[in-house]
C-alpha cells in the first residue's frame, strides 16, 4: 500500500479538524486495584451500570459491578499497562459496535475492530451491544425455511428463519461442520451470515474463515472472533457483538443468521468475570445470572413483522419482514445434557440438534440422533415437498430402532419386520453426507422420494451412498429442469409424478 | 481504600449528626482534624497495634494532643475508637465527615491547579462560574503546577474540569493514534 506524503497531512488534518478542544468535564476515579483484568475504581461516583470508562493510554472498561465505595470494571484489551493509582474516567456512553453491511467479508474481533488485515472497516454505523429484544407485538412467527443442506436436517429438525435452534454434542462430533455448511449454503439464498467464534483456537478460527473463503461464502459473512487468547470479558461480549451486527441486517428487513461458536465457552468466561467481581457462585460455580446471560442474548434472535422494520428504518423499508435466526452451539462433556449451561439453553431455545459420539465413529455423519434431535417451531417453516416426503423418514427411522434392539435376539423374522429393518438401514445410509456437500430442495426431494417408495429396497446397504450419488448425477445430466423447477416451486403434489418418473428412468438404466 | 470507606461510614456520620444536634460541627472538625493528624503521624501509627500499649493511652495521647477542642462528648468519642480499635480510621473518618458538613452547610470545596497563580480576578470568576454550575457556596483551594503549560483544571469531588493545556495536548495526541 503506498500513500503519498500528502494524502497522509491530509489525514492528520482531517483528524485535527475533528478534535474538539472543548473543556472536557468528566466523573474520575482511581484504580485501587487491579486483578487479572478486573480493577477496582474509587470515585467514578456518577458512573452508570454497562458504561464504557476510560483507562490512561486509550484503553476501555467496563463498569460491571457497582458497590457504595467501589465500582467494578472489567478491562476491553489489555490490561498490563494499568496501574494502581491511574486515573479512570467515564465516557457517558456504552458499548457500541460497527454495524452495517460493509463487515460483510471481513473477520472483525469483540469491537468491532478488523483483524483480516483488509484494512479499515468503512462502516459508518454503530449500535449498542446490549439491547433489548423485539417485543411481543412486533413478533411474527416463523414460517419460511433456512435450509442447512443437510438431508437429515432439513428434513427431519428444519429450521425458520428466526429460530433459535441449539446445537449441541460432544467435542469432535461436526458441531461446526454442520454451522459451517450452513452458512456456505446461503449463498444463494441471500441470508447474512455471523460467525461468532469464542474460545477458540487461534488455528480453529483462521481454519473456518479458509473454508468460507474457499466456498465463496465469506461474501455474505461476518466472523466475529474472540480467540482463547482475549481478555475473558472480550470473549463473553463476543456473543453480543454478533448479535447486534445481525439485528442491524434483521432491522431492514433482511434476514440473517448467526451461529455462536460455543456458548458453554461464553458461559465459563462470563463465570470467570463474575467470581473474580466477587459475585456470589452457584452451581458449578456459574452466578446467578448465566441463565439470563443466555436468554437475553437468544430473545435477540427473532421474526419481526413489516410494522417493526418500517418503524425501525423510519419507512425507507416497507413491507419486508425480517429475521435473525440463531444456531448456538454447546459442547457437552462425555454426553452430559443434564449439566448446567446445556440444560439451560436447551430450555431456552426452540429445539436442539443431538450429535453424538458413538454415531460420529459409527460412519454416521451428520451424527445427528434423530430420536432425541427436534424443532419446535421450524415445521411450520418446511418446504411443503421436503415436509410431505419427510414424515416416511422420521416414521422409518423411529421403527428401525424400536426393532432393531428387539432383532438382536430374534434369528427368524416375520416378512414385514424384515422388510422395516431393512429400510431403516436403508434411510440410515442415505442420511449420510459429506462436508462441504450440501443439498439443493429438489435433491433433496430425489434422495428421499427414492428411499420412501422402495427404490433403494433392492440395493445393498452398503451400496446406497454409491446408489444415491449415481441417482443425482442421472438427474442432474438427464432432468436438470425438473430439478429446477422443483427448486423453483418445491410442492410434491406438482412434482410427485416427475420425481417417480427420473427414480423409473434412473432403475432402467441400471448404471448404479 | 474501599473497605475502609465502608468501616469509616458509620463512624463518620454518627460524629456528623451527634455534632450537628449538638450545634457544634466546627468543633468536632477540628477535632477530628487534629486527631487525624496525630494518627496519621508515623511515629503514633507505630504505636497503633503496639501491644505493649493499651488502647486507653492512645486515647489519651490523641486527647492530650487535642486539648480543649475535645469536650467531654468528643474525649468519649475517640475512647471509644479506641476501645473499637478502630483509631487508624482517623482520617478516613475526617474525610468524610468534612464531605458531610459541606452537604449540610451547602458548600464544597474545590481545587483549582493552574499553570500559573490566578489573580484575584480570575479567582472571583471561578467562584462565581462555579457557584453557578454545582448551586453551592464554593471554597476555593488554588495550587499552581507549571506542567499544565496553560489554562487550569478544577477538580471537585470525582468530578474534574481539564482545561489545560497539558490535557488538550493530550487527547490531541489520543485522537492522532487513534
Amino acid at each position: 500500500m503506498s500513500v503519498k506524503a500528502s494524502e497522509i497531512s491530509d489525514l492528520i488534518k482531517q483528524r485535527i479538524e475533528k478534535f474538539s478542544s472543548a473543556t472536557e468535564a468528566r466523573n474520575v476515579g482511581t484504580v485501587v486495584s487491579i486483578t487479572d483484568g478486573i480493577t477496582r475504581i474509587h470515585g467514578l461516583a456518577d458512573v452508570r451500570y454497562g458504561e464504557m470508562i476510560e483507562y490512561p493510554g486509550g484503553t476501555f472498561g467496563l463498569a460491571l459491578n457497582l458497590e457504595q465505595d467501589s465500582v467494578g470494571a472489567v478491562v476491553l484489551g489489555d490490561y498490563t499497562d494499568i496501574r494502581e493509582g491511574d486515573t479512570v474516567k467515564t465516557t457517558g456512553r456504552i458499548l457500541e459496535v460497527p454495524v452495517g453491511p460493509e463487515l460483510l467479508g471481513r473477520v472483525v474481533d469483540t469491537l468491532g475492530n478488523p483483524i483480516d488485515g483488509k484494512g479499515p472497516l468503512k462502516a459508518t454505523r454503530t449500535a449498542p451491544i446490549e439491547r433489548v429484544a423485539p417485543g411481543v407485538i412486533y413478533r411474527k412467527s416463523v414460517s419460511q425455511p433456512v435450509q442447512t443442506g443437510y438431508k437429515a436436517v432439513d428434513s427431519m429438525v428444519p429450521i425458520g428463519r428466526g429460530q433459535r435452534e441449539l446445537i449441541i454434542g460432544d467435542r469432535q462430533t461436526g458441531k461446526t461442520a454442520l454451522a459451517v455448511d450452513t452458512i456456505i449454503n446461503q449463498k444463494s439464498s441471500g441470508i447474512k451470515c455471523i460467525y461468532v467464534a469464542i474460545g477458540q483456537k487461534q488455528s480453529s478460527i483462521a481454519n473456518v474463515v479458509r473454508k468460507l473463503e474457499e466456498h465463496g461464502a465469506m461474501a455474505h459473512t461476518v466472523v466475529v472472533a474472540a480467540s482463547a487468547s482475549v481478555p475473558a470479558a472480550l470473549q463473553y461480549l463476543a456473543a453480543y457483538s454478533g448479535v447486534t451486527m445481525g439485528e442491524y441486517f434483521m432491522d431492514n428487513g433482511q434476514d440473517a443468521l448467526i451461529i455462536y461458536d460455543d456458548l458453554s465457552k461464553q458461559a465459563v468466561a462470563y463465570r470467570q468475570i463474575s467470581l473474580l467481581l466477587k459475585r456470589p457462585p452457584g452451581r458449578e460455580a456459574y452466578p446467578g445470572d448465566v441463565f439470563y446471560l443466555h436468554s437475553r442474548l437468544l430473545e435477540r434472535s427473532a421474526r419481526v413483522n413489516e410494522e417493526y422494520v418500517e418503524q425501525v428504518t423510519n419507512g425507507a423499508v416497507k413491507g419486508r419482514t425480517g429475521s435473525l435466526t440463531g444456531l448456538p452451539i454447546i459442547e457437552t462433556q462425555a454426553g452430559d445434557v443434564t449439566a448446567f449451561v446445556p440444560t439451560n439453553v436447551i430450555s431456552i431455545t426452540d429445539g436442539q440438534i443431538f450429535l453424538e459420539t458413538d454415531l460420529f465413529n459409527a460412519g454416521i455423519r451428520p451424527a445427528m440422533n434423530a430420536g432425541i434431535s427436534v424443532s419446535r417451531v421450524g415445521g411450520a417453516a418446511q418446504t411443503d415437498i421436503i415436509k410431505k416426503l419427510g414424515g416416511g423418514i422420521r416414521l422409518a427411522l423411529a421403527q428401525y430402532r424400536e426393532l432393531a434392539a428387539f432383532s438382536q435376539f430374534a434369528s427368524d423374522l416375520d416378512e414385514a419386520t424384515r422388510r422395516q429393518l431393512e429400510r431403516g438401514e436403508r434411510v440410515t445410509e442415505l442420511m449420510k453426507q459429506k462436508q462441504y456437500a450440501p443439498m439443493s430442495v429438489a435433491e433433496m426431494a430425489l434422495s428421499i422420494y427414492a428411499v420412501n417408495n422402495g427404490y433403494m429396497d433392492k440395493v445393498d446397504r452398503r451400496k446406497v451412498v454409491d446408489f444415491e450419488a449415481a441417482l443425482q448425477s442421472f438427474a442432474k445430466g438427464s432432468y436438470q429442469d425438473s430439478m429446477d423447477a422443483i427448486n423453483a416451486k418445491p410442492e410434491l403434489k406438482a412434482h410427485e409424478a416427475t420425481l417417480k418418473k427420473i427414480c423409473e428412468d434412473f432403475l432402467a438404466t441400471g448404471a448404479y | 481504600m474501599a473497605e475502609i470507606a465502608t468501616i469509616a461510614r458509620p463512624y463518620a456520620r454518627a460524629a456528623f449528626e451527634y455534632a450537628q444536634d449538638a450545634k457544634a460541627l466546627a468543633r468536632w472538625g477540628d477535632l477530628l482534624d487534629i486527631a487525624a493528624a496525630v494518627v496519621a503521624e508515623p511515629g503514633f501509627s507505630a504505636l497503633i497495634g503496639n501491644p505493649k500499649v493499651a488502647d486507653d493511652a492512645l486515647a489519651d495521647l490523641v486527647l492530650e494532643i487535642a486539648g480543649d477542642k475535645a469536650d467531654p462528648h468528643g474525649r468519649n468519642y475517640v475512647q471509644l475508637l479506641a476501645q473499637n480499635r478502630r483509631l487508624t480510621l482517623l482520617p478516613e473518618i475526617a474525610r468524610q465527615y468534612a464531605l458531610l458538613r459541606a452537604d449540610a452547610e451547602n458548600t464544597v470545596d474545590v481545587e483549582i491547579t493552574s499553570a500559573m497563580p490566578l489573580t484575584p480576578d480570575q479567582t472571583e470568576t471561578f467562584a462565581r462560574a462555579l457557584t453557578r454550575r454545582l448551586n453551592r457556596v464554593v471554597r476555593l483551594h488554588t495550587h499552581v503546577d507549571p506542567s499544565l503549560i496553560g489554562g487550569a483544571i478544577v477538580r471537585t469531588g470525582d468530578l474534574v474540569l481539564d482545561g489545560s493545556l497539558q490535557g488538550r495536548l493530550q487527547r490531541l495526541s489520543q485522537t492522532m493514534t487513534n
